[in-house]
């Protein structure tokens, strides 16, 4: 057999039953397998309740930038804008309550809505305009940059940040569970349910999966996309609220990393159970592998550049795997 | 060996060029060939015809070398080879030239006919005015009207088949492969292919022509084979060779013709009024009325505007002048959706690329245009499982719709069942007014006959429906009335009796047209 993984070529049909089973598996079946071998490398750091729900809390944030990605992907469209526009909304977020004095839950809906208007630019650039969303998001990104530097004047909002701010993110629920996962289960659920079983999520699929059809199929198509990036703005808006309460600070670049992590976990995600196809629940588990490897390096005391190194391998091991599946299921 | 030398060959002693004996493949599951044969002759035109998924595409992918066959071997000129790549056919001869052609659109003429393939240069520079010297004359004699040196991207697609044509000639081809050539070229262009393909022929080149269109088969060719399910059920000669002969072979059984139910011209009131719609530079002032209960036919020419007059109907387009009126209300769709919502419904030409969504389930194809309708409820708009089974269900059965469940991909269905969940999709919501453009292409001659009586059906529970094909035998079989366009605009108008085949042909060419290749 040649080296090349292009499946329909000279392949066996059990040789490509092993390799579609591989690519809709590989991703759980890593993340066991890595479970497990923390959990004997390290069985008393790693495998107790307080490890694991410190993991989920860890990673909550970057779960609901990745889901809010999810949906400009699914839609077909990049947005590169995401971690740029969650700095900016700690920084604002925290200038509203500590500068502005605003009550808390007014500046959270004011900081939501501004990351939906942010989704909704993106979306008109894209499909009014017709820039490329690589360019128009990067663009966007950018400008939301400057403003974030613009509006703190460079230095990070940290006085005066009331307790109530940082229960947001620190505080516990029921049974203490950290209200940050409440906050996951809630949004990832609720976009789970609107992707999968609502009669929009259906036209979501459609328009990212065929464009043209779509359109003469009598769906809306630039209406749709534009959605996609609202819903993408709006959570990456709401990590940037829970990471400033987190953080207890608003910070310019705080966070700029969650876009790689959320581009890392949507890939993974496309190539978990489906064959290369986008989808929310792919990407909590994209999401879950990330986290659970870093938590890992942490406890092993790995030093820190391992963690980009990891990263970076993750997203094109990512991207391979879920390019693999689509070609499996074309062939 | 399975059949004896044919007569019709140049020359009766020849030895085949290529002989495909006992050829099976499998993919996954599925056993495309179970042992097919077939002997191509030096000179010969031989057409091979057959259903969709005969095995007709996975034969010419084992001899293009992109396939391996898992039983059954390949003779050249009577020595076992094996083909393990395209450049290997390439090397022994064998061209294959394709329904979609592969070209490099922002090359020349001449760039595309000499990719791949090595070039006169002088001082490390390719010398292109001394391989245009030599491409020059087999340009010519396949009949190249456009310049050598002119970009590819504005030129029709029968000079594109040329070009493929001429480009196999000059890599010295002994055999031609062609993938449904006539699949989109009108009437006029197919003429002058055919006389290329004849000439080719004398020539000595052997060609294997591969149809749908059993007129074109039966006029050009000099042997048929005909494939089903996998196997190579006869190879008839010249003399034997009839369309009863053909069709028998292909179908297996008696198909039944669609006999018209000739309800006579309806007279019902207009349910479309179109008037002076113009969008430059195809279609250029068109008016008509569609009636109810009507199956309204528009022929023509490739090029003729006539897909692009559907756009512009449906609101993929923007019109440049003209209106429309819907049941008698003003209609100016500004997008497909506005046009769903006001009652259209369109299968468009490109079933894969503008029809489907090819990895999604039949169900989810299906329901596309009718979401509002299988939710909860307007409050609750969560789809309900069991009313998109239910009603995807139903249209699988009412129309025959071969799939093993509607969760299946419909990627996986044949051309003639995707087209049915094409249509499929339009019936959930009845729309009042349905455009279907070119309901058959590619699609076998079962599925054929039934999509026609489905369309029949439609109009006669009230629905209007406009109908466009290129295939001249098409619209008489299905249509009350046939628009012919020409340049934009509707050239002729028959009726009744006066709907035939050749009134269609005659009127496509009735105003001074034919831009392009000319015979």
């Amino acid at each position: 057999m040649s080296a090349t993984l292009t499946p329909n070529r000279r392949l066996s049909p059990g040789a490509k039953a092993a390799l579609g089973f591989f690519a809709r598996y590989a991703t759980i079946l890593g993340l066991l397998a890595m479970i497990g071998a923390f959990a004997v490398l390290s069985p008393r750091a790693f495998p107790t309740v307080n490890n694991f729900t410190n993991v989920l809390n860890q990673a909550s944030l970057a779960m609901i930038i990745a889901a809010g990605l999810t949906l400009a992907v699914v839609v077909g469209e990049l947005d590169l804008s995401i971690g740029f526009a969650a700095s900016l909304h700690g920084i604002l977020v925290t200038g509203l309550i500590v500068s502005s004095k605003l009550p808390i839950p007014l500046a959270v809906v004011i900081v939501l809505a501004a990351g939906a208007l942010i989704g909704l630019v993106n979306g008109v650039i894209v499909t009014k305009i017709r820039v490329n969303s690589v360019i128009a998001t990067l663009g966007v990104g950018t400008i939301l940059t400057g403003l974030a530097f613009a509006y703190s004047a460079g230095v990070p909002i940290v006085a005066g940040v009331p307790e109530a701010f940082l229960q947001l993110s620190l505080g516990r629920w029921l049974f203490g569970i950290p209200n940050n996962i409440v906050v996951v289960v809630v949004v990832v659920g609720g976009l789970w349910v609107l992707v999968e079983r609502t009669a929009l999520g259906q036209e979501i699929q459609a328009v990212g999966g065929n464009p043209a059809a779509a359109r003469l199929a009598g769906i809306d198509v630039d209406r749709i996309k534009v959605l996609g990036f609202m819903i993408s703005g709006t959570c990456a808006a709401l990590t940037g609220i829970l990471l400033a309460s987190r953080l207890g600070s608003g910070t310019a670049s705080a966070a700029d990393t969650y876009l790689l992590t959320a581009f890392a976990a949507v890939f993974l995600g496309s190539a978990t159970l489906r064959d290369g196809e986008f989808h929310v629940l792919g990407t909590l588990i994209g999401a879950l592998i990330i986290a659970f490897g870093f938590n890992g390096l942490n406890i092993f005391g790995a030093p820190t550049f391992s963690q980009y190194v990891l990263q970076g391998a993750i997203l094109i091991v990512a991207v391979g795997l879920s390019s693999l599946g689509r070609s499996i299921a074309e062939s | 060996m399975p059949e004896p030398a044919a007569a019709v060959a140049s020359d009766p002693r020849a030895v085949p060029f290529v002989v495909a004996d006992g050829i099976a493949k499998a993919y996954g599951g599925v056993q495309a060939l179970k042992g097919v044969s077939l002997s191509l002759y030096p000179g010969e035109v031989h057409g091979l015809v057959g259903a969709n998924g005969a095995g007709k595409s996975t034969l010419i992918r084992v001899l293009a070398g992109l396939a391996q066959p898992d039983a059954g071997r390949i003779l050249y000129d009577g020595r076992p080879v094996a083909i393990p790549t395209p450049h290997a056919a390439g090397a022994l001869g064998m061209n294959f030239i394709h329904q979609e052609l592969a070209f490099v659109p922002s090359m020349s003429v001449v760039q595309n006919i000499m990719l791949g393939l090595p070039k006169k240069s002088r001082l490390g520079f390719i010398d292109w005015r001394a391989v245009a010297r030599e491409v020059a004359p087999v340009a010519a004699k396949v009949g190249i009207t456009a310049p050598l040196f002119a970009n590819v991207k504005g030129l029709s697609t029968a000079e594109n088949w040329l070009i493929n044509i001429c480009r196999a000639l000059i890599r010295r081809a002994r055999l031609i492969v062609m993938d449904e050539p006539t699949a989109s070229l009108s009437a006029g262009e197919g003429e002058t292919l055919f006389a290329i393909v004849e000439e080719l022929a004398r020539s000595g080149v052997a060609i294997l022509y591969v149809s749908h269109r059993l007129d074109e088969v039966l006029r050009l060719c000099h042997r048929v084979t005909a494939f089903r399910d996998g196997r190579s059920i006869a190879t008839i000669d010249k003399p034997d060779l009839t369309r009863a002969a053909l069709v028998e072979a292909i179908v297996g059984r008696q198909v039944e013709r669609l006999v018209k139910t000739t309800t006579g011209p309806s007279t019902g009131p207009a349910v479309l009024s179109v008037r002076g719609l113009a969008r430059h530079p195809r279609v250029k002032g068109v008016g008509f009325d569609l009636r109810r209960g009507e199956v309204l036919g528009i022929g023509g020419l490739v090029g003729a505007g006539r897909t692009e007059l559907a756009r512009l109907i449906y609101g993929a387009d923007s019109t440049d002048a003209g209106s429309m009126t819907l049941e008698g209300r003003p209609f100016a769709p500004r997008s497909p959706a506005a046009a769903v919502k006001a009652g259209l419904g369109l299968v468009p030409e490109e079933r894969r690329a503008e029809g489907l969504l090819l990895t999604k389930s039949v169900a989810f194809n299906l329901q596309l245009a009718n979401l509002t309708r299988i939710v909860h409820g307007r409050a609750l708009p969560l789809i309900n499982g069991g009313r998109r089974t239910s009603s995807s269900l139903k249209i699988v059965r009412d129309l025959g719709i071969k799939t093993s469940s509607v969760d299946t991909p419909v990627g996986r269905l044949s051309g003639g069942n995707q087209q049915k969940v094409v249509i499929g999709r339009w019936l959930l919501g009845g729309p009042k007014v349905l455009i279907l453009d070119e309901p058959t292409r590619g699609v076998d001659v079962g599925a054929r006959g039934e999509i026609h009586r489905l369309i029949r059906d439609l109009a006669a529970e009230g629905m209007a429906v406009l109908v466009i094909s290129s295939e001249p035998d098409e619209l008489p079989d299905l249509c009350d009335r046939v628009l012919v366009m020409a340049e934009g605009r509707i050239v002729r108008e028959l009726e009744g009796e006066a709907v035939s085949r050749n009134a269609i042909i005659e009127a496509s060419y009735a105003e001074p047209v034919l831009a392009g290749v000319t015979s």
